[in-house]
C-alpha cells in the first residue's frame, strides 16, 4: 500500500448522505517531534531526523527457497541481499538484514511497494508490509555515538560497526533495527527503525539522552 | 562571615591550587580551602579534628584515611532534596559553597547528649540487640526499633525526591583497568601502545594513585614528571580512555563490569541537562585490577581518638594536599613503609615526637635519621591513647621487655601493613589466599579474563608495581588479539617493606576493630566465647564489616583477632564472601533514566492523541496506555460514564480502539497446517474470506491464549492474540516454527504496529459503515455474513480490512487501516457516525459488554484453566494433534469436580459484586476445606440494571440456579449469589448475526 498522502475527497452519490473524508497520514511522532534546537546551548552535538513516508517490506524466504530469493533480489536490485547483519544500498532502495533468510526493503517513491515486490518474489518468499509498523530515525552529529551508547548495548566503535553494518537489537528495552549509513562528511550516520507504537516513548528517551550535548531536531521526506 | 584562615596549610607544595580559594561550610561554620582539596583535606588544613560521632557509642571521631575506605569521617553533604548521608569527606571534592554537616550527634558535635551511651558501653556488646530486645516480640517494631534507630545510626536521607538526573551507558574495550596508580598506568601504557582499546577507571579526581602523595623516581624522572609524561602519551593514543571519578565496582558474567562515574558530584548541582552520576556497563575482553592496597590499622585502646590516622593518609594530607594533621606527630608502625611518613613530616617541618616500632630490627638508615632529627625510637607498641574530642594528647607505650613510656603528641600515624584490594578478583565467589611474607590475603585466581597486578596482587614496591602492571597490560592486549609493540617498560627501584605482623595490642579501654560499626576487639573475643566461631557468624553477630565501608579497614584485623583467640591461623579462620559493589552506589544510578513517567517504555495506540483530546481517562495495560472511558461534562464518576457508553452501543453504535491486540501474519503453503498444530481447533479448512475463533494451549494442557484468525489468501492467515500475550504468543509461534516444526513451510511476521484496528459495534453499525465504505460494497447479511472478512475501499481512496466479528454480542465489525491512517479513521468514524450518535468507548465498556455476553478474558485465561473449564471443551479437535492435547487429558485436568466458568448474580439486586470473593456452599463455614472457587470478573450491567459476574466454581455448570455464599475476607463482605448461565445477554446470538 502506498504511503503518499491522499488528498481529501468528496463523494456525492444520490440517496447517500454527503461526507468529506480526509485520509492524511500522520507519523506516530507527529506530536512529539518539535523541530528546532533542544537541550544544551552551543553547537548541537546530536542531530535527530525522522524520515517520513517510506515503504518498508519484510521479505522472508520460503522453505528451501533461500537461493531463489537471493537470485530474484539480485536481479531486481542489482546487489546481493545481505545474509549477515549488513545493509546493501542501491540507487532506489536499501536492503537491510533482519534475520536468517530474511531482509527488509526500504525505499521511497513507490517503486518497491508490497504490490510490486509481491509479484517479483511470488515464487520464493513471503512478504509483509511494515511501512506503517516502524518509525525511521536518523541520528548523526559529533556526539551521536556517545548518546547512542546510553541506549544501545552494542559496540558502536567505527572499527566494529562499520559503514553499512546492521544490528537487530534493542534500545531502552525496545526492539530496533540499527544500521550505519554512509558517513556525512567526517561524521557517522546511524539509522534506526523502531516499532511505531513504541516510537514516541523511545523518542523522549533519546531526547533526554541527547539533551546534554545539544540537539537539532527535524524531519525529512528523503532517505539518507 | 569571614572564612577562618587555613591554619594548617603549608605555604608551598602539594597539588592544591592556591590561586583558586573555595569557601565552604561545615556544621554552620565557614572555612576556606583550595581547588584540589577534598572536604577532609580542607578540614585538616583548617585544624578541624572532630568530624563525627560514632554509630553506637557516639564517640568523637576524626579522619582516619584519605580514601574511599574511610570509616569515620562521614558527613551529610548538601542540603534539602540533595542531602546525601554517609558521604565520605575523604573522597568528596571541595567546591565553592559546599555545605556539610556532621552526623549522629545532638544537639551539636561538641556537646552530644547521646555520648552518655559510652557510660553504658559495657552492656552494648556484641549481640546486645539480640539479647535485650527479645521480648515481647511485638515491642520490636513499635518501640525498640524506632528508639534504637534514633539513638544509633548515621546520616539522614533526604525526604524529598532527588531533583537530579542519572543515566546509564555502555562502553566496550579490549582491556579495562581498575586504578591509575603506577601499576594501572603501566598496564595502560603497554596495552595502549599494543593497539588495544583501553578504559582506565580511577575513582579519584586525579590519576596517579600513591604517586600523588609518595612520589618516587621512575625512569630517572621525579614521579610527578613521569606521571605528566605518561598521561600525555596515553592521551595521544586514540583508543585509550581515562575515566576519573569512576569506580569499577563489580564484575558480572561474560566480561561485563559495573562502574559508577561521579560526573558532577564535584559541583553544587549538575549543569542544566547534565547528570549527577552515570552507571557504566563496560564490556571488556580482559581486565587488569590495579586497585592497589589499603593500609591497615593496628587495634589498641583509644585507636579511634581524633588525630589517630593511617600513616599513608597522613602522607597524603601533607604531601598531596599540603595540609598538616598535627604539629607534633608520633608514628606507630610494624613495617618499613610506615617510616616514609616520618620523612614526609620532617620534610614539611613538623616535629616528630617518637617512632614506636614493634619490630625487633630497625634499619641503620632510620636510626641515623632519628638521631639526626632528634626523636626517640621506641621498641614496643602503643597500648593506649589519651585524648578526647580535641584530639590525641599522650600515648602510652608498652616497651619490648615490659616497661612503659609516655609520648606527648597531637597526632599519631599508624601503619599495620598493607592489604591488597582483593574485592574485584573475589566477586565470583573467589577466596583470596594468605601470604605469610606480607601477612596479607592476595588474589587466588580471578573471574575469567581478569588478573591483578601491583599492590592489588601483593607487589608493594614501586618497581614491582610498574613491572607487574606493564606485563599484565601487554598480556591483556595480546590476549585480546592486539599485536602492536608495548615498547619499553618503566623502571623504578623497590622500597623495603619488612613487616612483622601485629594486629592487636592488649590494654585498658575500648580498642576498635570496625570503627564505622563500633565493633571492638572484646566484641570479637565475646563472640568467639559464645560460639560464633565461623567468620560468617562472627560477621553477622558483631556486625563487623557490615557498615557502608564493608570493613575495608577492619575485616582482616577482625579475622586475625578471631584467629588468635580461637588458637587458629588466619588462613584457617578464612574470609567472608566478597560481594559487589566495591563502594556504595546510589539506587538512582541503577535506575538511571527509568523513573517516574520513564519507569518503563510506553506504547501508544494510533488514536491515542485523539482520545487525549477527547479527555479520555487512560489505563496502563502492560506497556500500553489505553482509553479506559471517555467522561463527559456532568458525569459524576466512571460508572456513570461507562453505563452511558454501554447503553449507547447497545442501542446505537460505538467504537473502540483494539489496535493493542497482537497481530501476526502467518504466511506460506503450510500456514494452515501450522495453525492446526498450535490451535485446539482446525484452521486448514477455513475458507478464504472467513474468520474463526481459536484457542491455543500450553504444552502442559492449560489454556494459553485466544483470538480470531482470518484467512486472507490460500497461503496467508492473519492471526490475533490478546493484548497481554501478544509478545509471548509471537515468541511461542516462532519457537514452534523454528524448533518444533521446521519441516513446515511457514513464515511469521508481527504486524501489530502496522494496523490501526477499531471495533465498531451496535445495531447502527451498518448505518455508520455505509457512510464511510465505498457504496459499491455490499454490507448486508448476505453480502457480508457473520465471521466474514475482506478488503474494502473507503470513500476518499484508501483500502481497509473489514472483519465481521463481535466481542460485545452486538452486530459489529472490526475495521483496520494502515496505522498512519489510524487517526484519520477515528476522526472519520466520528463524522460518519454523527447522525447516529456514535460513541467512542473505552476498555471498561469493552469489559462490561464481554461479561454481559459471557466471553472469557484475562481473569479467566489465568493459566490454571482448561478449555473445558472455560466451556470451550468441544472446540478440542479429536481428528488431529495439537500442542497440549496429550497433557490436557491428564486425570486432574479432566476431573469432574473442576472449577468451571459460570455466571453469578447477587440475590440482593442492589448489591455490588467484587472479584476475588470466594465461593462457599450455603451453610458451610468459609475456609479452605469448603472453598469451591472464586469470582473472576464483575461489572455493573446497564442492560440488566444490576451487578453481574463470572466465577470459576466447582461443577458450576451442573449447579445453575443454586444459591451459594460469596465470602470476601479482604473487604469484609459476605453475601449470597445465584449461579447462572454466563451468557447474560442475547444467549441465542441473534443480535451479532443480525
Amino acid at each position: 500500500m502506498s504511503n503518499s498522502a491522499i488528498p481529501s475527497s468528496t463523494i456525492r452519490m444520490e440517496g447517500v448522505s454527503v461526507a468529506e473524508f480526509s485520509w492524511e497520514v500522520r507519523s506516530p511522532l507527529d506530536r512529539a517531534l518539535v523541530a528546532g534546537r533542544h537541550g544544551a546551548h552551543g553547537d548541537a552535538g546530536v542531530s535527530l531526523t525522522e524520515i517520513r513516508n517510506f515503504d518498508l517490506v519484510q521479505v522472508m524466504a520460503r522453505r528451501g527457497k533461500t537461493s531463489e530469493m537471493a537470485k530474484v533480489a539480485k536481479a531486481r536490485f542489482g546487489v546481493t541481499a545481505p545474509v549477515t547483519p549488513q545493509t546493501a544500498p542501491t540507487a532506489d532502495a536499501t536492503l537491510i538484514w533482519s534475520g536468517p533468510d530474511q531482509f527488509f526493503v526500504l525505499s521511497k517513491g513507490g517503486k518497491h511497494t508490497m504490490v510490486a515486490l509481491g509479484q517479483a518474489f511470488a515464487s520464493c518468499a513471503s512478504l509483509s508490509d511494515q511501512s506503517h509498523a516502524r518509525v525511521l530515525i536518523s541520528i548523526s552529529g559529533a556526539k551521536a555515538r556517545t548518546m547512542l551508547a546510553k541506549l544501545s548495548s552494542i559496540d558502536l566503535h567505527p572499527a566494529v560497526l562499520g559503514v553499512g553494518a546492521a544490528a537487530a537489537t534493542s534500545m531502552d528495552h525496545t526492539s530496533v533495527t540499527l544500521w550505519r549509513g554512509g558517513d556525512r562528511g567526517e561524521q557517522a550516520v546511524f539509522n534506526l527503525l523502531v516499532f511505531a507504537t513504541f516510537a514516541e516513548s523511545l523518542w523522549h528517551t533519546m531526547l533526554d539522552s541527547a539533551a546534554e550535548y545539544g540537539v537539532t531536531i527535524g524531519h525529512s521526506g528523503e532517505l539518507t | 562571615m569571614m572564612a577562618a584562615a587555613q591554619t594548617h596549610r603549608l605555604t608551598s607544595g602539594g597539588l592544591v591550587d592556591r590561586s583558586a580559594p573555595l569557601s565552604f561550610r561545615f556544621d554552620g561554620q565557614t572555612f576556606s580551602g583550595f581547588k584540589g582539596d577534598t572536604l577532609a583535606s580542607a578540614l585538616v588544613a583548617n585544624g578541624v579534628k572532630l568530624v563525627g560521632r560514632s554509630f553506637k557509642y557516639h564517640r568523637p571521631r576524626g579522619i582516619l584515611t584519605a580514601g574511599s575506605e574511610e570509616p569515620n569521617a562521614l558527613v551529610e553533604l548538601r542540603s534539602g532534596a540533595r542531602r546525601e548521608p554517609n558521604t565520605k569527606a575523604t573522597t568528596a571534592e571541595l567546591y565553592e559553597g559546599l555545605e556539610a554537616a556532621s552526623q549522629n550527634r545532638w544537639p551539636s558535635l561538641n556537646f552530644d547528649v547521646m555520648s552518655v551511651n559510652q557510660l553504658f558501653a559495657p552492656i552494648f556488646v556484641a549481640g546486645f540487640y539480640y539479647k535485650t530486645f527479645m521480648w515481647p516480640a511485638k515491642f520490636w517494631e513499635a518501640i525498640y526499633e524506632p528508639a534504637i534507630r534514633r539513638a544509633a545510626g548515621l546520616g539522614r536521607a533526604a525526604v524529598a525526591s532527588d531533583p537530579d538526573l542519572y543515566d546509564k551507558a555502555w562502553a566496550h574495550c579490549d582491556v579495562v583497568i581498575a586504578g591509575s596508580g603506577p601499576a594501572g598506568l603501566a598496564a595502560a601504557l603497554a596495552a595502549g601502545r599494543s593497539g588495544a582499546r583501553v578504559i582506565l577507571c580511577e575513582e579519584d579526581f586525579v590519576p596517579g594513585g600513591r604517586l600523588l602523595a609518595d612520589g618516587g623516581t621512575i625512569d630517572g624522572l621525579p614521579a610527578a614528571e613521569w606521571l605528566a609524561r605518561t598521561l600525555a602519551e596515553l592521551a595521544s593514543l586514540p583508543d585509550v580512555r581515562i575515566m576519573t571519578r569512576t569506580t569499577l565496582f563489580g564484575v558480572y558474567d561474560g566480561g561485563t563490569y559495573g562502574a559508577i562515574e561521579r560526573v558532577n558530584d564535584h559541583l553544587p548541582s549538575p549543569p542544566e541537562h547534565e547528570v549527577r552520576q552515570r552507571l557504566w556497563r563496560i564490556v571488556a575482553k580482559r581486565c587488569v585490577v590495579a586497585a592497589g592496597a589499603l593500609e591497615r590499622p593496628i587495634v589498641f585502646a583509644g585507636n579511634d581518638t581524633p588525630g589517630v590516622m593511617m600513616a599513608s593518609a597522613m602522607r597524603s594530607y601533607i604531601g598531596r594536599y599540603a595540609a598538616t594533621p598535627a604539629k607534633r606527630i608520633a608514628l606507630f608502625t610494624n613495617n618499613e613503609d610506615g617510616w616514609r611518613t616520618v620523612e614526609t613530616a620532617l620534610g614539611a617541618g613538623l616535629q616528630v615526637a617518637a617512632v614506636i616500632d614493634a619490630r625487633a630490627e630497625i634499619s641503620p638508615a632510620h636510626r641515623s635519621l632519628a638521631s639526626k632529627s632528634g626523636f626517640p625510637v621506641l621498641h614496643g607498641s602503643v597500648s593506649s591513647v589519651d585524648g578526647g574530642k580535641a584530639g590525641v594528647r599522650t600515648l602510652s607505650v608498652s616497651l619490648t621487655g615490659g616497661s612503659r613510656a609516655e609520648v606527648e603528641a597531637d597526632g599519631l600515624a599508624v601503619s599495620g601493613g598493607w592489604n591488597p584490594t582483593v574485592g574485584l578478583t573475589s566477586y565470583h565467589r573467589g577466596r583470596p589466599k594468605w601470604r605469610d611474607d606480607i601477612a596479607a590475603f592476595v588474589p587466588d585466581g580471578a573471574p575469567p579474563g581478569m588478573v591483578a597486578a601491583g599492590a592489588a596482587n601483593g607487589a608493594f614496591g614501586l618497581g614491582a608495581c610498574l613491572r607487574e602492571g606493564f606485563e599484565a597490560g601487554a598480556a591483556a592486549a595480546r590476549d585480546a588479539g592486539r599485536s602492536g609493540s608495548a615498547g619499553s617498560m618503566p623502571v623504578a627501584d623497590d622500597e623495603a617493606y619488612s613487616l612483622t605482623p601485629l594486629w592487636h595490642v592488649a590494654g585498658k579501654g575500648k580498642a576498635f576493630v570496625d570503627q564505622q560499626h563500633d565493633v571492638t576487639a572484646s566484641d570479637i573475643e565475646l563472640a568467639q566465647r559464645e560460639g560464633f566461631e565461623s567468620v560468617e557468624h562472627l560477621k553477622r553477630y558483631t556486625t563487623l564489616g557490615m557498615a557502608t565501608d564493608q570493613g575495608k579497614t577492619s575485616n582482616v584485623a577482625g579475622l586475625a583477632i578471631m584467629a588468635a583467640v580461637a588458637g587458629r591461623s588466619i588462613p584457617e579462620t578464612g574470609t567472608t564472601i566478597y560481594r559487589p559493589p566495591y563502594v556504595p552506589v546510589a539506587i538512582g544510578a541503577f535506575a538511571g533514566h527509568h523513573r517516574d513517567e520513564n519507569f518503563h517504555a510506553t506504547r501508544l495506540t494510533p488514536s491515542h492523541h485523539w482520545a487525549a483530546e477527547q479527555g479520555a481517562i487512560f489505563v496502563d495495560t502492560g506497556l500500553w496506555k489505553r482509553a479506559q472511558w471517555y467522561p463527559r461534562a456532568g458525569e459524576k464518576d466512571w460508572l456513570e460514564s461507562v453505563t452511558r457508553e454501554v447503553k449507547a452501543v447497545r442501542s446505537g453504535v460505538g467504537f473502540c480502539d483494539v489496535s493493542t491486540l497482537g497481530k501476526i501474519d502467518v504466511h506460506g503453503p503450510d500456514a494452515g497446517a501450522f495453525l492446526d498444530r498450535v490451535y485446539i481447533n482446525t484452521f486448514s479448512n477455513l475458507a478464504v474470506g472467513k474468520a474463526r475463533y481459536g484457542l491455543m494451549l500450553r504444552e502442559d494442557g492449560f489454556v494459553y491464549d485466544d483470538g480470531t484468525t482470518s484467512r486472507l489468501a490460500e497461503d496467508h492467515y492473519f492471526l490475533t492474540t490478546t493484548t497481554a500475550k501478544a509478545g509471548l504468543v509471537m515468541q511461542h509461534l516462532e519457537f514452534c516454527r523454528q524448533v518444533l516444526f521446521p519441516e513446515l513451510d511457514v513464515q511469521l511476521t508481527s504486524v501489530s504496529d502496522q494496523w490501526a484496528q477499531f471495533s465498531i459495534a451496535g445495531p447502527k453499525t451498518r448505518d455508520l459503515l455505509k457512510e464511510i465504505v465505498d457504496p459499491a460494497e455490499d454490507l448486508s447479511n448476505e453480502g457480508f455474513p457473520f465471521m466474514g472478512v475482506r478488503e474494502v475501499s473507503l470513500r476518499g481512496g484508501i483500502k481497509a480490512r473489514l472483519f465481521r466479528i463481535s466481542f460485545s454480542g452486538e452486530m459489529a465489525f472490526e475495521i483496520s487501516v494502515p496505522a498512519r491512517h489510524g487517526e484519520a479513521l477515528v476522526r472519520n468514524l466520528m463524522i460518519a457516525g454523527a447522525p447516529f450518535g456514535v460513541t467512542p468507548y473505552g476498555t471498561e465498556t469493552l469489559g462490561v459488554m464481554r461479561i454481559e455476553k459471557g466471553h472469557v478474558a484475562g481473569p479467566e485465561l489465568s493459566g490454571t484453566t482448561t478449555a473445558a473449564d472455560l466451556g470451550l471443551g468441544k472446540m478440542m479437535s479429536t481428528k488431529k494433534d495439537f500442542i497440549g492435547r496429550v497433557m490436557a487429558g491428564r486425570e486432574a485436568l479432566v476431573a469432574a469436580n473442576r472449577q468451571v466458568v459460570v455466571g453469578i448474580k447477587p440475590t440482593d439486586r442492589a448489591r455490588r459484586l467484587r472479584s476475588g470473593a470466594h465461593i462457599i456452599p450455603k451453610g458451610l463455614t468459609p475456609g479452605p476445606d469448603n472453598d469451591q472457587g472464586y469470582i473472576t470478573s464483575v461489572c455493573f450491567s446497564p442492560t440488566l440494571d444490576q451487578w453481574i459476574g463470572l466465577a470459576l466454581v466447582e461443577r458450576g455448570r451442573e449447579r445453575i440456579g443454586e444459591i451459594v455464599h460469596a465470602h470476601d475476607p479482604l473487604r469484609g463482605e459476605d453475601y449470597d449469589v445465584e449461579l447462572c448461565n454466563p451468557v447474560f445477554y442475547d444467549p441465542d446470538g441473534g443480535r451479532q448475526r443480525g
